[in-house]
């Protein structure tokens, strides 16, 4: 998956009189639209077709048994397990960083935003190599964890590790501006009215930050589940014990076994689909809930 | 309950926002903190409220220090300026929201809440919109459900940081009105913070004059507006001409830059005559006159050149019959006098 910020769409009201005066000529609007849709259709439709025709290539019976194969479900297992532990420890992480970045003023706050992006502009393949230097057997930590018979590098904590730096961001990034412009004052108003600080995060914070940070969860999620690079470098491709679906993959196909390769790659597409729907759901009902919030603001 | 602050002192960064403050509320009084942005009167009422906690100096609520204690503690009542109501909850939900988050043990059943909210909207005169989120009422609703939220807890402190800021004048009006009515039937020992001189002099029992983190003077409206303390209080309680001069016998002596005096006038204490009366007087050339309003305002050009500003009432415009242009006398009828080492 691409290292993009989620950018959402605003709702901006459109005066219909400014459209008219900035739209462009019929030809200039069917070619750019026209561009875009073939664009979309050769980058975005096409592999996607791709990707469930190879896997119903060779017929329904073979999909199955790909699937059902015992290293294809150690993978799918392993990965649940990895997005498992990644997503909840990113979203504790998540809220904490947002909740102190967008509440306080502290000194070095500029350096920790910064620091929650670095994953963003590491390349992955060096976001594994940082853990293979640390954990490795020739690692910092190699020998002491050799000593005492702890296995990080390829085994299932390494795995756990690489995924959760790789999605570091999604939650905090999410939640940071918009805690921001929440501000304090709701917060200090809970306070001042003997709520406790438990029942200030609970009642009053969480409940304005919800949907952004399902938004960020669905993200991450999804990042979490067919991250690639920086697992391929700690994972050791041991089958069956440490690969997760996106390296099963990677074998699958080097071994000329495209139809089950496919059939494992049509489940990491079909996630994706399903975490598309559950974004625009999620953006959907945010916007709605706002735009009843207004019109009923104008009635009132 | 009575409040003090004694020798509060309060940085942010390089700023001072709170210079060796001390100040005494009294039990049950109606207390306005009034002063330029920037004067420090929003941080004495946060640090009262123990929402900021100064760097130096003490707070009593009934003569036991509490500085120590955090706003969940001193179980104040605050209202916001932009309100801060739960964005979330409905009216009702907003105002029941201090009751439902006490303990087990001190929590009201849900009846009695309910009782009690209920209460506090018909207080309020909002009994219908009980179920309206914040977002769909108009600025003196929230204002009046953000009071009605701090009510619920019953504190024995209302501090409120600008209540009417950010309404309307005909809305600022009528609910100050209301605050006033409401606590001489509550009697809850109030602060409120504002900037607007009418209505520190209107509402306030007392008013706390403040400027650059400093209390200039503490006093009843009519005694702070009458014999301010400092040229600062006598400028920002009102409109006022200032000329270099001296008094002496009783005779005041305009545009003498020697003395080292400074002349206070304010607008509507300047008469103007077609005559000299014999006294005190000077002359100038009309050159404004907005008639709009209970007071006429005129503006004319003393002999030495200076803008000075007068203000009567359309009676006595009328009598007089002004047209621009015109020479007049001007005949200061009370001027107050600060050294001039205090520029206002």
């Amino acid at each position: 998956m691409a290292t993009t910020f989620p950018i959402r769409n605003l709702d901006l009201p459109v005066s219909r009189h400014a459209t008219a005066a900035t739209t462009e000529r019929t030809w200039v609007r069917w070619l750019l639209i026209g561009t875009a849709v073939v664009f979309l259709g050769v980058f975005l439709f096409m592999p996607l077709a791709v990707v469930f025709s190879s896997a119903l290539a060779k017929g329904i019976s073979v999909y199955f048994s790909a699937l059902r194969e015992p290293d294809a479900l150690a993978a799918i297992r392993l990965t649940l397990i990895a997005a498992g532990i990644a997503v909840p420890l990113n979203l504790v992480f998540g809220i904490a960083a947002a909740w102190a970045i967008g509440k306080f003023d502290f000194f070095g706050k500029s350096f920790l935003t910064t620091l929650i992006d670095l994953p963003f502009s590491v390349s992955p393949v060096v976001s594994g190599l940082i853990y293979v230097l640390i954990f490795g057997l020739q690692g910092l930590l190699g020998p002491w964890l050799a000593a005492h018979d702890i296995k990080v590098i390829f085994a299932v904590p390494g795995i756990v590790l690489a995924t959760t730096f790789v999605t570091f961001p999604f939650i905090a990034r999410e939640l940071i501006p918009l805690v921001e412009a929440q501000g304090n004052e709701e917060e200090e108003a809970a306070l001042t009215l003997g709520a406790s600080g438990w029942q200030t995060f609970y009642r009053v914070t969480l409940p304005n930050i919800k949907w952004g940070l399902l938004y960020g969860v669905i993200l991450c999620n999804a990042r979490a589940m067919g991250e690639f690079g920086a697992v391929s470098v700690v994972s050791g491709h041991i089958r069956g014990r440490t690969n997760t679906m996106p390296l099963h993959i990677e074998i699958l196909y080097n071994e000329y076994q495209f139809a089950p390769a496919f059939a494992v790659a049509s489940l990491l597409a079909l996630l994706a689909l399903a975490t598309l729907f559950a974004k625009t759901m999620v953006e959907w009902k945010s916007r709605q809930h706002a735009k009843e919030l207004a019109r009923m603001g104008e009635t009132a | 309950m009575s409040i003090e602050a004694l020798n509060i002192s309060k940085r942010f960064g390089q700023f001072a926002a709170l210079e060796g403050v001390n100040l005494e509320i009294n039990r049950g009084e109606l207390v306005a903190l009034l002063g330029p942005s920037g004067s420090g009167k929003t941080t004495l009422l946060r640090v009262i409220a123990g929402l900021e906690f100064p760097d130096s100096g003490t707070v009593r609520f009934n003569g036991k220090d509490i500085s120590d204690r955090t706003a969940r503690e001193r179980q104040v009542g605050f209202v916001f300026q932009h309100y801060a109501l739960f964005r979330h909850m409905t009216v009702f939900e907003n105002i029941a929201f201090g009751l439902k988050v006490r303990p087990r043990s001190s929590r009201p059943s849900r009846e009695k809440i309910r009782a009690k909210v209920q209460e506090l909207l018909r207080l309020i005169q909002l009994e219908t919109l009980a179920q309206r989120y914040p977002s769909q009422l108009s600025g003196g609703q929230r204002q009046r459900v953000a009071l009605a939220r701090a009510l619920a807890v019953e504190p024995s402190v209302l501090l409120l940081d600008e209540p009417f800021g950010a309404l309307d004048a005909k809305v600022r009006l009528e609910l100050r009105r209301w605050l006033r009515q409401l606590h001489d039937e509550m009697h809850i020992t109030s602060v409120f913070v504002t900037h607007d001189q009418e209505e520190a002099l209107e509402v306030a029992d007392r008013v706390v004059v403040m400027n650059q983190g400093r209390i200039e003077q503490v006093g009843a409206p009519d005694e702070v507006y009458n014999h301010p303390a400092s040229p600062f209080v006598y400028n920002f309680l009102g409109n006022v001409n200032l000329f270099h001069g001296r008094v002496d016998d009783g005779k005041t002596y305009i545009q003498e830059t020697a003395t080292g005096q400074v002349l206070y006038v304010r607008p509507h204490l300047l008469e103007i005559a077609r005559l000299p009366n014999g006294g005190s007087h000077f002359r100038a050339r009309i050159k404004q006159i907005n008639s709009a309003g209970p007071l006429v305002k005129v503006e004319a050009i003393a002999e030495w050149g200076d803008s000075v500003r007068v203000e009567m009432p359309q009676e006595r415009f009328q009598n007089l019959q002004l047209v621009k242009n015109e020479e007049v006398f001007i005949i200061p009828k009370d001027v107050k006098i600060f050294a001039k080492r205090e520029p206002a």
